[in-house]
């Protein structure tokens, strides 16, 4: 048998726990106060009923059984709640309020005894009550009986547990009551949670999970699971982008390969091509084809990362004086005059490979672009704002105001350098680098027009300041 | 030079089984990284080319195994996977090399005979000579002929690497990663500055070039 879905929920298993665990505690509250208080009863019935023997014997020793007598007369008339029975030696009743001793067999000296009464109530049915009593043996050989009913104040203590009883079967249906009300409650909100969880899974990446304002910890639960799939709905995206890309980025340097080699085949054909000449040319595109498909998987993978992998504190300067070296013979067989200014001592964070690599890209370019005579300096400061700064400042034609963020994009090349080799990843590499350091990539213009040179180009590759 | 080329890649190994054999070496070929390990086991070789991605038993795993054996033939590992983590994974499991594939053929070889080389220098040398140039490592200098030839440190560093290799093909890109220690390919071949510069302070001058271009593959120190 399956239950209703209400008690399968956990707060209703753990309200029901709860009222296990509290009746349990309740029923030996109750065998408690029930054990104390009935005993308490029959004791102080006990003390009554000795106090009121000593007061009899006392009478009976200054005024023998006459003024005995007299008095249990007088006091069984009065308001006095006891028994009295009065015995001869051969124990025949000599007077009191009951025909004959609840006590069998007395042996003399003095015998508790505990007894029913019956009375006829106002209603005329028979009630049983539950008596206490104690018959001693008088100087004269008489002996008296005296009883108490305990009934009236057991009953007293039988009602104060059966209210109890009652007290507790209402907070065992008030907790029922309130364990289903809290278990619609948190369900209400678990389905708010479930909801978007089963979204997700049916493919809707973008599902999130209504905060109710109420900062608890399903708020928080809702909270985290939000940020979880903010985070998780980037990477997909960035992902997604980049097999985008790579699948754009290849397609046409891969029909150009496939164009050349068409049209090299039919040449061979028709004996105008030589074809050591064409497979040449052929492996020389797919070495290109290579070359950029590294590159933008290289940019796809820094972007999906979002963070650069192996991030070490290093001196920037001597980086930066390692790929200049590198590049400073390049400039001299050029023409081009090369300078650096290299603040010693800073401390930078990253991926050392991919930083330098970032730096030879943005020299590459600027040796590239700066024509015979022209200047390219390359200069590694730290700003006031503390941040880490890598500038190449060129001579060349610089790049427009308008077109400077498009040259950071994939594959652009501005009209003026599709004379020179590459394939436009450059700069979209470096910033790459600089994305997935936390830092950025600036261009503005160079030192301005000077003659026929100028106005230059200034590239500033920025990490972010280190501690 | 006996060569042992552990690839799943049957037309992959054929080729380059090929290409060894005219080069002018021995190569054997395993499948996998299980007949990899039999095969390096039961017999000397002077360099394993190993594919870190096979079937029973990869190329990490094998190569482990052999150094755990004591055995220290040279290894170059050939892999798709080229992040800088699985180059340095690739080395720190007993690899000497790594070359990404796709990679150009000379690269393969010129990569093999290197490695082949490092056996040989065993002891600490501290003069280098090919033919009548004559490198000092105590006092880093240079002579040709007996006449001392004034190099900048980082040309003395790739002359140095030249001389090791003499009368072998090295890449740009073995350059770069052996001598500057960079292992991103530059846009422009900033390589070919530093050789040239390099040529024209040994060479010039003297009635033998010994620093040659070699077609499709980089350069070669001749003596």
């Amino acid at each position: 048998m399956r239950l209703p879905a209400i008690f399968r929920t956990t707060p209703f298993r753990l309200t029901l726990l709860f009222l296990a665990l509290f009746a349990a505690a309740a029923a030996a509250f109750l065998a408690y106060i029930y054990i104390a208080t009935a005993g308490e009863v029959t004791r102080k019935a006990d003390r009554e009923v000795t106090r009121e023997m000593t007061s009899l014997q006392g009478v009976y020793r200054q005024g023998g059984m006459n003024a005995l007598n007299a008095a249990m007369v007088e006091r069984a008339a009065g308001d006095r709640p006891f028994f009295y029975l009065l015995l001869d030696k051969d124990g025949r009743r000599i007077s009191g309020t009951i025909e004959e001793s609840p006590v069998r067999n007395f042996k003399g000296g003095e015998q508790w005894v505990g007894f029913q009464v019956t009375e006829t109530d106002m209603d005329g049915a028979e009630v049983k009550r539950p008596a206490r009593g104690l018959q001693q043996k008088l100087a004269g050989g008489e002996s008296l009986f005296i009883g108490a009913d305990v009934g009236a104040q057991e009953a007293y203590v039988t009602k104060i547990v059966r209210a109890l009883w009652g007290a507790g079967a209402l907070v065992i249906v008030l907790g029922l009551v309130g364990g289903a009300l809290i278990s619609r409650n948190v369900n209400r909100i678990m389905s708010g949670l479930n909801t978007t969880v089963a979204a997700v899974q049916a493919g809707d990446i973008g599902a999130r999970v209504q905060l109710r304002g109420a900062h608890d910890e399903f708020d928080d639960l809702a909270g985290g699971l939000n940020d979880m799939l903010d985070r998780l709905e980037r990477t997909m995206g960035a992902l997604r982008h980049a097999g985008d890309a790579i699948a754009h980025d290849l397609r046409s340097p891969l029909t150009r390969l496939r164009t050349r080699l068409e049209v090299a085949l039919l040449d061979v054909e028709a004996g105008k091509g030589d074809p050591t000449r064409a497979l040449e040319q052929a492996l020389q595109d797919a070495d290109g084809v290579l070359k950029t498909f590294n590159a933008v998987l290289a940019i796809a993978r820094l972007q999906a990362a979002r963070n650069a992998p192996d991030q070490i504190n290093f001196d920037p300067g001597e980086l930066a004086a390692g790929v200049s070296e590198l590049y400073e013979p390049l400039c001299e067989d050029k023409g081009v005059e090369f300078k650096a200014e290299l603040t010693p001592g800073l401390i930078a964070r990253g991926n050392r490979e991919f930083i330098a690599q970032a730096l030879a890209n943005i020299l590459d370019n600027a040796v590239k672009y700066t024509p015979e005579g022209g200047a390219v300096m390359l200069r590694v400061r730290r700003r006031s704002s503390g941040e880490i700064e890598f500038s190449v400042t060129d001579t060349g034609p610089g790049v427009p105001d308008e077109d400077r963020e498009r040259v950071v994009q994939r594959f652009v090349r501005l009209e003026n350098s599709r004379s020179q080799p590459g394939v436009g990843l450059g700069l979209s590499l470096v910033s790459a680098v600089a994305e997935a350091h936390g830092g950025r990539l600036e261009l503005s213009e160079g030192p301005g027009k000077v003659g026929e040179m100028g106005p230059g180009l200034r590239v500033a590759f920025v990490l972010p300041r280190v501690g | 030079m006996r060569i042992l080329i552990i690839e799943d890649d049957l037309d992959a190994a054929a080729a380059v089984v090929r290409g060894l054999t005219e080069a002018g070496h021995e190569p054997t070929h395993a499948p996998d990284g299980a007949e990899g390990l039999k095969a390096a086991q039961a017999a000397e070789f002077d360099v394993l080319v190993v594919d870190r991605m096979m079937p029973n038993m990869d190329g990490l795993t094998m190569v482990e195994t052999l150094r755990g054996q004591g055995d220290q033939t040279p290894v170059l590992f050939l892999s798709a996977l080229g992040e800088i983590e699985d180059r340095v994974t690739g080395l720190k499991a007993g690899g000497d090399d790594y070359l990404v594939k796709p990679y150009a053929f000379a690269e393969l070889i010129a990569r093999v005979e290197a490695l082949s080389r490092r056996r040989e220098t065993g002891s600490v040398q501290t003069l280098l000579r090919v033919g009548d140039l004559e490198m000092n490592l105590i006092a880093r200098t240079v002579h040709r002929q007996g006449r001392e030839i004034d190099l900048q440190p980082r040309e003395f560093q790739l002359l140095e690497f030249m001389m090791r290799h003499a009368g072998q093909s090295v890449t740009r890109t073995m350059l770069l990663e052996k001598v500057w220690e960079y292992h991103f390919d530059p846009q422009t071949n900033v390589i070919d500055v530093h050789i040239s510069r390099l040529r024209s302070k040994i060479d010039k001058g003297f009635d033998r070039a010994m620093l040659q271009t070699v077609r499709g593959a980089g350069y070669r120190l001749d003596a």
